[in-house]
């Protein structure tokens, strides 16, 4: 069952919302995998993009997820990804960013996260080893991923990949905007984060 | 001069150096702009708070991880990296998401119910080829509504064919001549009754769609949709690098039940939302009027797909565009069977044909 859905379904595994991940194993530039069926190919640059890339892209999921294990997950889905793509290499990093957003946003979407998962990912919180402080910051950490699921999606991206680090003319250039509208949806996501964190607080 | 826009503004509050002089001579005397400035500001701080998580990724480690998985088979990405079930994160697909919500709403009209009302059982399956760019223009399904398993399948390894014919009361499947370069036995999987409950919710979709979202049809909100399947087993032959070389897996296929509103109408209503260009929308409306037909979704860059048949029985031939991996797919009896691997088309079909 497993696998006829992998065989059925191999999509599901490329990070939605990125149109770019299209190349496939015919890149001239590619070397072939050593496979008894040998048909199929990984980008040549595949090791050292990894090298350079894989912290902040974990980084970008952890952002998202609040998880780190979780977030590794993302990322090796996301290298796969870009191993068999033609994305070009100075694009990179920002394609591998955004991808990890759209992945780890709808990991979160969907997910209905398991009590505990934050405790097990040793998201330790910054304040002392008091339990109360602890149970307090697992509950706002899962609020702001609840708050971050519910910002249009594109919103939430940008948001994630600013927080990120990545530059206004990176986060344009990966999603496709100009710099000035960088600045716009960064806004607008802060602000409806905030709303959503407001509006979903504690009573206490 | 006319306030600069609050993208500038927020631009100002952690890339000055990217904004013109003249916006931020302007700004340095505008109490307006303070204010929205001061108001960034803060927000920013809010939500860089909210994201900060630690994170110290070890390269090596992961580097080991992803090369591991590549040499095991490039083909499938994330086959052999995921440490938590396939299933969970092919519900959290978007694809397998829309694919299920069609298919759960799928099927005859059907009057409003008090009871679980089975509305669709599967006997056969016709793919619906989607590409890329349409696939993102999908919508993640918990964007309309709730979806909630109900059964987790518990995919799990056991001993033999008699374990597995145990656990699952399905017959498994016996090769009669395995293909060239196929050997030893068989690992076998199975797979638990797998169920999943979907609650249409007006409030998200709202969201989601924004002011353009169309009015709903009366009783959809809170429409609970069940699509239940399994259970399943899968013989697996492992080549030497780790990847599947053939698996043959059957199950029980997809059956889904309401508590709500006519299908037709609830179904119509999703594809309006979907986002799918109006020509994928209209295949799957006209697959979805009997109550049997399931459409699966192929990726139109990844797969091919052609019709044939196994012993009689209407199937689906799907190859990889790469030409590394093949696979058939047919339902007989209410029983959904997939032989696949890294084989040829005729080796595939040689395969499905010769089952016992």
């Amino acid at each position: 069952m497993k696998q006829d859905r992998e065989l059925a379904v191999p999509a599901v595994l490329w990070p939605a919302g990125r149109g770019g991940a299209s190349g496939r194993a015919e890149r001239k530039d590619g070397v072939a995998v050593a496979t008894p069926a040998g048909r199929a190919t990984v980008r040549a640059d595949l090791e050292q993009v990894f090298r350079a890339a894989y912290p902040r892209v974990v980084a970008v999921a952890a952002r998202v997820l609040g998880a780190s294990d979780e977030a590794e997950d993302v990322a090796q889905e996301v290298f796969l990804t870009f191993g068999r793509s033609s994305v070009p290499a100075g694009e990179a990093v920002g394609w591998l960013s955004v991808a990890a957003a759209h992945t780890a946003l709808n990991h979160l979407r969907s997910r209905r996260r398991r009590a505990g998962r934050e405790v097990a990912a040793g998201a330790a919180p910054a304040a002392g080893p008091d339990v109360a402080d602890e149970v307090v910051t697992l509950d706002e950490r899962r609020r702001v991923r609840a708050a971050l699921s519910r910002l249009p999606h594109r919103q939430a991206v940008a948001l994630v990949l600013r927080h990120s680090g990545l530059s206004y003319a990176e986060v344009a250039a990966a999603l496709k905007l100009s710099s000035g509208s960088v600045g716009t949806t960064v806004r607008r996501a802060e602000s409806a984060l905030r709303e959503e964190l407001n509006r979903h607080a504690p009573s206490h | 001069m006319r306030h600069p826009t609050d993208g500038t503004l927020r631009r100002l509050v952690d890339e000055p150096a990217g904004v013109a002089d003249a916006d931020r001579a302007h700004v340095a005397g505008c109490p307006v702009c303070l204010a929205g400035l001061a108001a960034a500001q803060d927000d920013a701080a809010v939500a860089g708070a909210a994201l900060r998580v630690e994170s110290d990724a070890d390269v090596d480690a992961g580097w080991q991880r992803l090369s591991g998985s590549v040499a095991a088979d490039p083909t499938r990405p994330g086959a052999a990296v995921h440490r938590g079930p396939r299933w969970r994160a092919l519900l959290r697909s978007p694809a397998v998401a829309a694919v299920a919500a069609v298919a759960v709403l799928t099927g005859a009209t059907a009057a409003a119910a008090t009871d679980w009302l089975q509305i669709f059982r599967t006997e056969q399956v016709v793919p619906v080829t989607i590409s890329r760019a349409d696939l993102v223009a999908l919508p993640d399904l918990s964007a309309y509504g709730d979806l909630k398993v109900i059964q987790a399948p518990h995919v799990r390894e056991v001993a033999d064919a008699a374990a597995a014919e145990k656990a699952t009361g399905l017959e498994t499947p016996r090769v009669g001549e395995l293909p060239r370069g196929v050997t030893g036995a068989p690992a076998f999987q199975v797979g638990d009754r797998t169920t999943a409950e979907f609650t249409f919710s007006l409030a998200k979709a709202a969201r989601a769609a924004g002011p353009t979202l169309p009015t709903p049809p009366p009783g959809l909100d809170g429409s609970r949709f069940r699509l239940s399947a399994g259970p399943g087993v899968a013989a697996v032959w492992t080549a030497t690098h780790g990847a599947p070389a053939l698996v043959v897996a059957r199950a029980v296929a997809p059956t889904a039940y309401s508590s709500g509103i006519p299908f037709a109408t609830a179904r119509d209503y999703l594809l309006s939302l979907s986002g799918l260009p109006e020509d994928v929308a209209a295949k799957l409306r006209s697959f979805s009027g009997d109550g049997r037909t399931l459409p699966f979704h192929v990726l139109a860059e990844e797969l091919t797909s052609a019709p044939t048949e196994v012993d009689g029985v209407p199937a689906t031939l799907l190859r990889s565009r790469d030409g590394v991996l093949a696979g058939v797919v047919w339902v007989e009896h209410g029983v959904v069977t997939v032989v696949g691997g890294t084989l040829d088309a005729d080796e595939v079909l040689a395969v499905a044909r010769g089952l016992r």
